[in-house]
């Protein structure tokens, strides 16, 4: 049975990249920080499941602020694959708690890389990258050569973190990949990302339980695409001949006004009835037209995502309903 | 007069929920310091945004983290708070054995980074440090006072010390009113799932319930002094009302064991522990502490502050809110939050 190591696995990303793994028959160990509350919702599922957790489902507590606890799970764990999910990732809280986003998103992953050096039997690592390293590119759509160029504090530590999982790939011969993953959502999305803040309001909304929404540029341009494609691609990146970097992405570009009009017409509501427009949620620097070219991961990996907006709004509203 | 501001770190924790309430129904303005978590890690204020009672205008939270120095530094030169009770740590005291450096990155070197913070903004406010029992650890007399050499035996507790005597040390060199508060354990229905007591307790409601079957348990002869923790951060709040910052115990006085614990959870729901409680020696601590029992004459005699609810009363209450809890998820009632 193959073992597969995760951090970041009560995220989004992280539970369904445990589904898929757990499905493929892989015993998957989960790094997990302390909290107080119990919160690991994403996971309960198969963390109430005794014929999973413990069995084929394992949690260690370490922080990626701890170095040796890392070491020590990794050396006990000896995982044939590393998908390294964890990192504060959300880009305008960036902005305020920003020595803690990069320590952990770029000083966790220097760290990592470091405790993988030297195990006697390096495993594959995937690093899940962001498009929130080109900032503001200098091409549309961006590929794997486009030129790292980040506007927050956020990308500029995953452009750190990705700028040395390719020196650790090239000096030390290590199988070390970057995901350079664009927006993918789901109804497990953080309830602070606007999309899922979106998709719940339009359906507390039409259950009476909230009244309006506040938003701050409704004209901001992404692309999004279903979170259950993304993790595929993290697994078929790890599977590859050769450790390289791939972008993930749909391709297509959507507003955020594209998503509201989508979520109220789930919820049978008129949207301009609800939707506040709020200053204090703009961003202090929106990053410019950031849209995936996938080409590659399709010719290597067999990758083809869903590029249905509408299907993946409906099925965040209809979660909340 | 404007109203008093109060910054509470750790205000997503047990004691900083019944805090952040106490200091609201006093008139505060509360700011409560959060880390950002991709799941809702605010599920003990919902009292406060639910109940009507409560001015929930006067709450604000901001995101922030103790490992982040010039995040706490811009916070409390924005907020200028009169009042600063330092809570958060990772207070596990288990896992503070599988991550020891970031529990001591986060419990002690955390309080001098907001120590430093408060000097660099050269505002004055009253300082509380949520200090420890597990900082007796061995214990070197019984009952434990004031006056008691500490002897931790744990990363946390350890750590728990060094905040604690740093706390001192501005105190003694900068002159800042600030106190320690030696808690000895204090439990509640927003207990921590993973702390022994809640442990037990919602177990003996899932049992009853037909939910659960089993419970596996570590040494059911570790006894500690439990008391409510409703009542102990009044404790908080009455140190920093003193004309000087001082360290007090704040405790019950009483020891009990798992044991008892067990028997009173599971009468409260009429069911015999025995025939569900299983030892796994895999919840031993590598160090175990000594008798816990903390004397709070101190406290008492300066603060007028002495514990109501005692153990009995508070294992039990503890269980019906378990029991009330679970049947209002069955019934739908409490949303599913992530």
């Amino acid at each position: 049975m193959p073992t597969a190591l995760i951090t970041g696995i009560t995220g989004q990303d992280g539970s369904y990249l445990t589904e898929h793994l757990l499905s493929l028959g892989y015993a998957v160990h989960g790094v997990v920080r302390r909290t107080s509350t119990l919160e690991r919702s994403r996971l309960r599922h198969l963390y109430g499941d005794p014929q999973i957790y413990g069995r084929s489902l394992i949690l260690h507590y370490a922080d990626l602020e701890d170095p040796t606890s890392l070491r020590r799970i990794l050396v006990k764990v000896a995982p044939d694959e590393v998908y390294h999910l964890a990192g504060q990732s959300h880009v305008g809280l960036s902005f305020e708690i920003a020595e803690s986003t990069v320590d952990s998103v770029a000083m966790g992953t220097l760290r990592l890389l470091e405790i993988i050096r030297d195990l006697p039997k390096p495993p594959r690592f995937f690093h899940a990258a962001s498009s929130e390293i080109f900032g503001r590119p200098a091409q549309v759509p961006q590929d794997e050569a486009t030129p790292m160029v980040p506007v927050n504090p956020y990308g500029a530590a995953k452009a750190f973190a990705a700028g040395l999982v390719r020196i650790y790939r090239e000096k030390h011969g290590l199988f070390l990949v970057n995901g350079i993953l664009y927006n993918h959502e789901s109804p497990r999305r953080g309830e602070n990302f606007v999309t899922r803040k979106i998709c719940r309001a339009a359906a507390a909304i039409s259950q009476g339980r909230q009244e309006f929404l506040q938003l701050g540029d409704t004209s901001a341009q992404r692309d999004w695409g279903d979170a259950r494609d993304y993790v595929r691609g993290m697994w078929l990146a790890l599977q590859h001949p050769q450790p390289e970097d791939f972008i993930f992405a749909t391709g297509v570009l959507h507003t955020v006004q594209d998503v509201v009009e989508a979520a109220f017409s789930v919820a049978g509501l008129d949207w301009q009835k609800y939707v506040r427009r709020d200053e204090r949620l703009l961003r202090s620097q929106e990053p410019f037209a950031l849209v995936g070219n996938a080409a590659k991961a399709e010719r290597l990996l067999g990758w083809r995502p869903g590029k249905d907006l509408q299907a993946l709004v409906r099925w965040m509203v209809e979660a909340e309903l | 007069m404007s109203s008093k501001k109060a910054l509470i770190t750790g205000i997503t924790g047990q004691d900083g929920s019944y805090l952040a309430e106490l200091l609201l129904g006093k008139g505060y303005e509360v700011h409560g310091l959060i880390r950002r978590a991709s799941t809702f890690n605010t599920s003990r204020l919902d009292a406060i945004y639910t109940d009507p009672h409560f001015p929930k205008h006067q709450l604000f939270l901001h995101y922030g983290d103790l490992a982040d120095a010039s995040n706490l530094s811009r916070l409390v030169g924005k907020i200028q708070p009169d009042e600063v009770y330092n809570l958060a740590a990772q207070s596990h005291v288990r896992v503070s054995f599988d991550a020891p450096e970031y529990t001591a990155d986060v419990t002690a070197t955390g309080t001098v980074r907001l120590l430093e913070a408060i000097r660099e903004t050269g505002i004055r406010p009253r300082f509380y440090q949520a200090s420890s029992s597990e900082m007796f650890g061995l214990v070197q007399e019984v009952p434990q006072k004031e006056t008691t050499p500490f002897y931790p035996r744990s990363p946390y507790g350890c750590a728990k010390v060094y905040s604690h005597w740093i706390t001192v040390n501005y105190r003694e060199s900068y002159g800042l009113h600030a106190s320690n508060g030696i808690l000895f354990n204090h439990e509640s229905p927003r207990r921590g799932e993973t702390f022994v007591t809640r442990k037990i307790t919602r177990a003996a409601a899932h049992i009853k319930l037909g939910l659960q079957d089993k419970l596996f348990m570590g040494n059911l002869d570790s006894k500690r002094d439990w008391g409510y923790a409703k009542e102990y951060v009044e404790a908080m709040w009455l140190m920093l009302q003193q004309p000087e910052g001082d360290d007090y115990v704040v405790a019950t006085n009483e020891t009990h064991t798992i044991r008892e614990c067990l028997d009173v959870a599971f009468g409260q729901v009429g069911l015999d522990w025995h025939k569900h409680v299983e030892i796994d020696p895999r919840y031993y601590r590598p160090a175990e502490v000594d008798l816990l029992i903390g004397d709070y004459s101190k406290a008492k005699a300066k603060l007028g502050w002495e514990p109501k609810t005692k153990f009995k009363a508070l294992i039990g209450l503890m269980t019906d809110a378990d029991v009330k809890l679970i049947q209002e998820q069955l019934a739908g009632k409490v949303r599913r939050q992530d």
